[in-house]
Order: structure tokens, then C-alpha cells, then sequence
């Protein structure tokens, strides 16, 4: 099939089968609905209110920003990859710096990679914090809502007190960090630490024995680990289902070879054990702050390094907050990268989520689908898979542009 | 004749309770606020008080879309006939004294039957509007008020039983010494968890849960039709109140008697509104600690565990009376 014809059947599909959809049973979740925070569309086929399938619709949010990383250079990358995701952007700019150090010869300070571990934990408890609070707010709790990110705020505010920004950090660099720590950031850090172990403990407790959560959570989103690992999910996931699997131990990066993470596991695999896991692993994120900003060593914080980066092609992995985050990328030896790829954890789960929903109901969709903490903006892609035919092409920028006129003369507003 | 209509449609009728709903919605928000410590309304009047009134009357000047697919005149006439149910059954609401503006010898029985209208219609107007989240949302507001209506039929019997009569000002004359509270807890403790589910609050909000089904039967309302059917849902609330509180609280009575005359009115006035916003904020508390539960659990619940208890209570008032 050539790229005409594709795209001539990519538009006829979408205008027929996604858009206008009129099927028996069909309820449209997104891509715009108060349970989602970013636009993606899954249809959801129900039987009264039991789900019979569930099909995701990818793509609203994409934004070229693979392509657009070849048009920067190395330096401006690092600040444009990191808005790929605001809950995760230290992640993101920590994997590229990572892969990018990879291809040249600096050392990484032993202080920088401290620092950057004490982040990376920071980030972890906030984005934990984040997806529990949302919890409350997809099961209708608002209280518990509010008061988890009332209490995320400590460590957002450490965040920035460390780095001079709350969410898209900008602290990462190649070969370090792009700043010290303050002066006396261990006394903030200890006190909100205790508070947030405090809070963690207490959080724990009400998810435990609140009758409602629990009817909410146990149970729900069950799937076996033998058709789960066949879907590839990634992260705390795969982690509630039994498999001990984590970037930090398996491939230590930053400062995790000396401050080793515990990795928790839990074999219930369902939505509360979920809550579990993620509240076990804020308090081992807590341990470990805490004990990296007692043994951190003193030094530099970064080297300079030539503007031009070696030719070769490297791959890198994080463990963000989501689970494994994975970039490619490929250098000619010039100012700017050639290729960057992106493996984000979300476009990993996606599939495992989907699965976990069936044979539930329409009430269960806000929780289960939402369990691997989905951060779409992070997933998009612009490949177009056909079911039928069994082939997936990519689409590049004027055929897009075609494509957007055509759709547009089909859907004419009234 | 005047003061007759003076009484059904300004004090203490219609403008009255309308006000109340202003206040409950702002108690409510504001109660919210505080337990989920943020800070609420804050802005229009004082603390915010006007904020109610300012997101209605903002409402009503706003756009109206009509949906291609709906039915046009049960989606413009119909919030107006919502609204006029709990606007009707609070005139019965005794607030002066010990009757209401309409009240007759057997208006116990009008009230059951404005509180499953105000569901008909709830379910009417979500028709009328014709959406895919409406159509699941009215399947589970008629499945819930299934469940619930027995338990509610059953709690409200309690004092209509121990007072012998279907009169609400008989029930009210009849708790000068003590409030039925004392005598059928039982069934005020069903009353409350069965407002919950006839003001679609948590844990019962499953027909207009939000993240599953965007605002459920309501998702295709707009500028004034939504808010009437806001406001319908706050006078609700109201009236679910006041009717406890004229239950099993004693209405705006109190145990010592007062001269007949104008002291008498301010003072029952007074008492009527501090235990309707007690109970209301009662209500508020209970809604803010809970998380929402699925349709089965709704029903489960309210059939094994309310409607038992409610038949409990009624089997002890006629043992011991």
C-alpha cells in the first residue's frame, strides 16, 4: 500500500469508526472527562453496566518533541525533553543526560550523582503522593484528596527550595547538576521528611481500614501474572504483581549503588495493593533521602564538557516514579542529536491497563484504568496501526497537514 | 387570602427555603473547605455567604445549548416542574408554629410522594436530555431509589406511628416533651444515610459520579436549566433536613412553652433553623469522610442492612407502646 492510499484509509477510519461512532452500548471516556487530567479516548462497550471491551485511542496529545530534540542542541535538549512530562520531568532530563554521558568520556561528580539521587526520590514521593491523592478523588473521597496534596506541598516546596523550580525542574545537566545544594537544606529536608512519614503512616492506616476504599480497591483490577507479563507492564505494576523488578537495582545509576533501594513487591495485584506498594516505596524513598543527604560527599558538582558530543549511539534507563523509562539516542559527533527515542512507562502499561478492565464494571474504570498512573502527554505516538491489515506506518508533516484538511472538509461545522 | 399567598410564596414558603438552599450550599462548601483544609468561597459577600446566589444568577444569564437529540420541551419546561417539587413540599414544613403554610390531616403522605417525584423527574429530565451518560446515570439513579425507598418509607413511619397520626403538625404537637430521637433513634440514623441517597451525596453520589460518568443525568444541562436543577438539589437538601428536624427533632418546638404571639414566632423561627443546619451539617460531615461505592454496594447495603433496621425500630415502638 503506498503512503497515499494509507493515508487516505487512516482518514476514512478515523472519520468513520472513531469519531462518529454511534454503536449500541458505546460510552465514550474522554478525550476530554473529569477522570482523566490529559485528552485520550478510550471506548469503553458496555453490557448494562459491565464492560464487554475496552479500545484506547492514542494520540491527542502528541507534540513531535523526538523530532523537535534533532533541531536543538545538546544543552536545549535536556530542557525540552524534560517537558515531556510535568509530574516525571526530572526522570526524563536525568535519562538523557544519562545516555548522553554514556557517549562521552566526563565523569560523573560523586556528589552530582548524590544530588541527583536525592532528587530523583523527591520526585518519586511527589508523584507517588500525586497518583494516591487522585485515587481519592476517582473513588469520590475528596477529602483525602486535599489532604495528600496538602501534604505533597512539603516536598514540592524542598524541590524547590534545591532546584528554584516546583515541576520542570531545569536541574539536570551533562556531567552533573546545574547548581549546589543551599546551605542548611538538611534541616528542612529532616523535618519534612518526619512529617512525611508521619503522614505516610497515617495514610496507610485509613487506606487499610476505610470501609469504603476497601470496596473500592480490593479486588478490583485483578489480572493474572501470566497474562500480565506477556504484556510488558513496567513499574510498580509489574511490581504488585510479584516480579522483582526495579532500574535501580538491576541497573544502578546516580548514587543507587551505594544507597541501595529496597525493591517491595506485592503478589495480590490488584488496585490495594497498589496503594500499598506506592506508600511502601515513599517510605523507602524517605530512608534513602535521608540517608544520602547525611553521607553526602563534598566535591564539584558538574564538569564543563565541549559542546559537540562524540559520534555513537547510546541507550539509557531510568526507573521514574512510573516505572522504566527508556531513551535512545544517536550522535554524528555535532551540536545537535541526530535521533532521540523514547520508551516512556505509560505507553508500557497501556496495554496491561486495558486488560485489567475487563469483565468489570463501568464504576471500576476510573480506578483500574487509572492504576499504573497514566501520564499520556509522556505516551503519544504518531503511528498509525491498522487492525485489519495488520501494518503500522508513520506519517510525516505534510501528510498530516493533508490529512487535517481532509478531515476538516468532511467535518464541517453546521 | 394575601396573607395566605404572602405566607406560600415569600415567608415562611417559597423565597424563604430558596434562601435556606443558598445558605445550605454555602455551609456546605464552606464546611468542605475546612475539613479538606483549603479555604472555600471567600470573595462574593461576606465570607463568601453570596457566592451561592452569584453562581446562580450567573447561570441564568449564561448560554443555553440545547442537544440536537433531546426532547426540546421536556428540556425547557422540565427543570421548572423539578424544581416546583421541593418547593411544594416545604410549604408543609412547619417553621412558625406547629403547622405549615398547606398543612391538612394527611400531608405525611404528600411528602412521600414529592420525594418520589422529585426522582420521576430527575429521571424524566435525564431522558429528555438523551446522552450516553445520562442513560447509564438514570439506570442507576431508578436502581438506587429502589433500594432506598423502603428504608425511607419505613424510617419516616417511625414517628408517624409513635405520634399515631399522619399529620406532620400532630407529629410536631406531639414532641413538646420529648423529641422522637430519643424514642426511635434507629430510624433517624436510616433517615440520615437515606438522604444521602436521595440527594445523590457520597457514598451514594453513584448517579452522578463524576469521573465515571461526567455529572450523570445533569451532563447535558446548561446555562438556565442547570440552574434550576442546582438549585432544585440544594432545596433538597433543605427540605430533607427540615423534614428530620420536623421528625424527629420536634420542628420549632421546644420543651418549654412560650406566650402565643410574636416572641413565639422569632423563637421557633430561630429553633427551627439551628436544628435543620445541625442536621444539615451533620449530613456535610458524614459526606466529606466517605469515598463512593459501587451501584451493587448501594444496593446491597441499603436492602440488608437499612431496611432490616428500620423494620427493628418500628418492631420495638409497637412492642413497647
Amino acid at each position: 500500500m503506498s503512503s497515499d492510499e494509507s493515508i487516505e484509509r487512516a482518514v476514512k477510519e478515523t472519520t468513520a469508526g472513531l469519531i462518529q461512532y454511534s454503536p449500541e452500548g458505546l460510552v465514550p471516556f474522554g478525550p476530554v472527562h473529569p477522570a482523566l487530567k490529559e485528552p485520550e479516548y478510550f471506548k469503553i462497550i458496555l453490557e448494562g453496566e459491565k464492560i464487554v471491551q475496552i479500545i484506547p485511542r492514542i494520540g491527542y496529545a502528541h507534540r513531535g518533541i523526538e523530532r523537535a530534540a534533532q533541531d536543538r542542541t545538546w544543552i536545549q535538549a535536556i530542557y525540552l525533553v524534560e517537558r515531556i512530562c510535568g509530574i516525571c520531568s526530572f526522570s526524563h532530563s536525568l535519562a538523557f543526560v544519562q545516555t548522553v554521558e554514556s557517549l562521552t568520556e566526563y565523569e560523573v561528580p560523586r556528589r552530582a550523582r548524590y544530588i541527583r539521587l536525592i532528587i530523583a526520590e523527591m520526585e518519586r514521593i511527589h508523584s507517588h503522593l500525586l497518583w494516591l491523592g487522585l485515587v481519592g478523588y476517582w473513588t469520590g473521597f475528596d477529602t483525602l484528596f486535599m489532604w495528600i496534596w496538602r501534604d505533597r506541598e512539603r516536598v514540592l516546596d524542598l524541590i524547590e527550595m534545591i532546584t528554584g523550580n516546583r515541576v520542570h525542574k531545569s536541574y539536570a545537566t551533562i556531567t552533573g547538576v546545574r547548581r549546589d545544594l543551599p546551605e542548611n537544606i538538611e534541616r528542612h529536608v529532616q523535618s519534612a521528611m518526619k512529617y512525611l512519614s508521619e503522614r505516610v503512616a497515617f495514610y496507610k492506616e485509613i487506606v487499610n481500614s476505610e470501609a469504603t476504599i476497601l470496596t473500592r480497591t480490593k479486588g478490583v483490577g485483578w489480572i493474572s501474572p501470566d497474562v500480565a507479563i506477556r504484556l510488558c507492564p513496567v513499574g510498580p505494576l509489574l511490581r504488585c504483581m510479584g516480579f522483582k523488578r526495579d532500574v535501580r537495582v538491576d541497573d544502578p545509576y546516580a548514587a543507587y549503588d551505594e544507597i541501595v533501594p529496597e525493591v517491595k513487591t506485592s503478589t495480590d495485584s490488584d488496585a490495594l495493593s497498589l496503594l500499598n506498594l506506592r506508600l511502601e516505596e515513599i517510605e523507602d524513598s524517605i530512608r534513602m533521602i535521608l540517608d544520602a543527604i547525611t553521607a553526602i560527599p563534598t566535591g564539584p558538582v558538574k564538569t564543563t564538557v565541549p559542546r559537540t558530543i562524540p559520534k555513537g549511539d547510546a541507550i539509557g534507563h531510568v526507573e521514574a516514579p512510573r516505572g522504566e523509562l527508556f531513551y535512545f539516542v544517536r550522535s554524528e559527533g555535532g551540536s545537535k542529536p541526530t535521533r532521540v527515542k523514547i520508551r516512556t512507562p505509560t505507553l508500557a502499561n497501556i496495554l496491561t491497563a486495558t486488560e485489567m478492565l475487563k469483565g468489570h464494571t463501568l464504576a471500576d474504570v476510573p480506578v483500574v484504568l487509572t492504576a499504573m498512573d497514566p501520564c499520556f502527554g509522556c505516551m503519544d505516538r504518531l503511528t498509525v496501526i491498522d487492525l485489519d491489515e495488520g501494518k503500522e506506518w508513520q506519517v510525516n508533516g505534510e501528510q498530516l497537514r493533508r490529512y487535517g484538511i481532509e478531515w476538516y472538509k468532511n467535518n464541517k461545522r453546521e | 387570602m394575601i396573607s395566605w399567598i404572602f405566607q406560600l410564596l415569600v415567608f415562611p414558603g417559597l423565597t424563604f427555603f430558596v434562601w435556606i438552599a443558598f445558605a445550605f450550599e454555602w455551609l456546605e462548601r464552606k464546611t468542605a473547605a475546612k475539613i479538606q483544609s483549603r479555604v472555600g468561597p471567600l470573595t462574593a459577600g461576606p465570607k463568601g455567604f453570596l457566592q451561592p446566589v452569584a453562581d446562580y444568577f450567573k447561570l441564568i444569564l449564561k448560554e443555553e445549548i440545547i442537544p440536537k437529540y433531546s426532547d426540546k420541551f421536556v428540556f425547557l419546561y422540565g427543570p421548572p416542574l423539578y424544581f416546583s417539587v421541593p418547593a411544594i413540599g416545604a410549604a408543609f414544613i412547619p417553621v412558625l408554629g406547629e403547622a405549615g403554610v398547606l398543612s391538612h390531616t394527611y400531608d405525611l403522605l404528600f411528602i412521600l410522594f414529592t420525594l418520589s417525584f422529585s426522582v420521576l423527574m430527575a429521571s424524566i429530565l435525564g431522558y429528555a436530555a438523551s446522552g450516553r451518560y445520562a442513560t447509564i446515570s438514570i439506570g442507576r439513579l431508578i436502581l438506587q431509589y429502589t433500594s432506598y425507598e423502603v428504608p425511607l418509607i419505613l424510617s419516616i413511619l417511625a414517628p408517624a406511628l409513635l405520634a399515631r397520626s399522619l399529620s406532620l403538625s400532630k407529629i410536631v404537637a406531639s414532641q413538646t416533651s420529648i423529641w422522637y430521637i430519643f424514642y426511635a433513634p434507629i430510624s433517624f440514623a436510616v433517615f440520615l444515610v437515606v438522604s444521602l441517597a436521595e440527594l445523590e451525596k457520597p457514598p451514594f453520589d453513584i448517579p452522578s459520579a463524576k469521573t465515571e460518568i461526567v455529572a450523570g443525568w445533569m451532563t447535558e444541562f446548561s446555562g438556565r436549566a442547570l440552574a434550576y436543577v442546582k438549585l432544585t438539589k440544594s432545596l433538597n437538601y433543605v427540605f430533607l433536613s427540615a423534614l428530620a428536624t420536623t421528625l424527629f427533632l420536634g420542628g420549632p418546638t421546644l420543651p418549654i412553652t412560650i406566650q402565643e404571639g410574636f416572641t413565639r414566632s422569632v423563637v421557633s423561627l430561630l429553633v427551627f433553623l439551628a436544628k435543620t443546619f445541625g442536621v444539615g451539617f451533620l449530613i456535610f460531615v458524614i459526606k466529606s469522610a466517605l469515598a463512593r461505592i459501587k451501584i451493587e454496594q448501594a444496593t446491597s447495603l441499603l436492602w440488608t442492612i437499612t431496611t432490616p433496621l428500620s423494620f427493628l425500630q418500628l418492631l420495638i415502638i409497637t412492642m413497647f407502646r
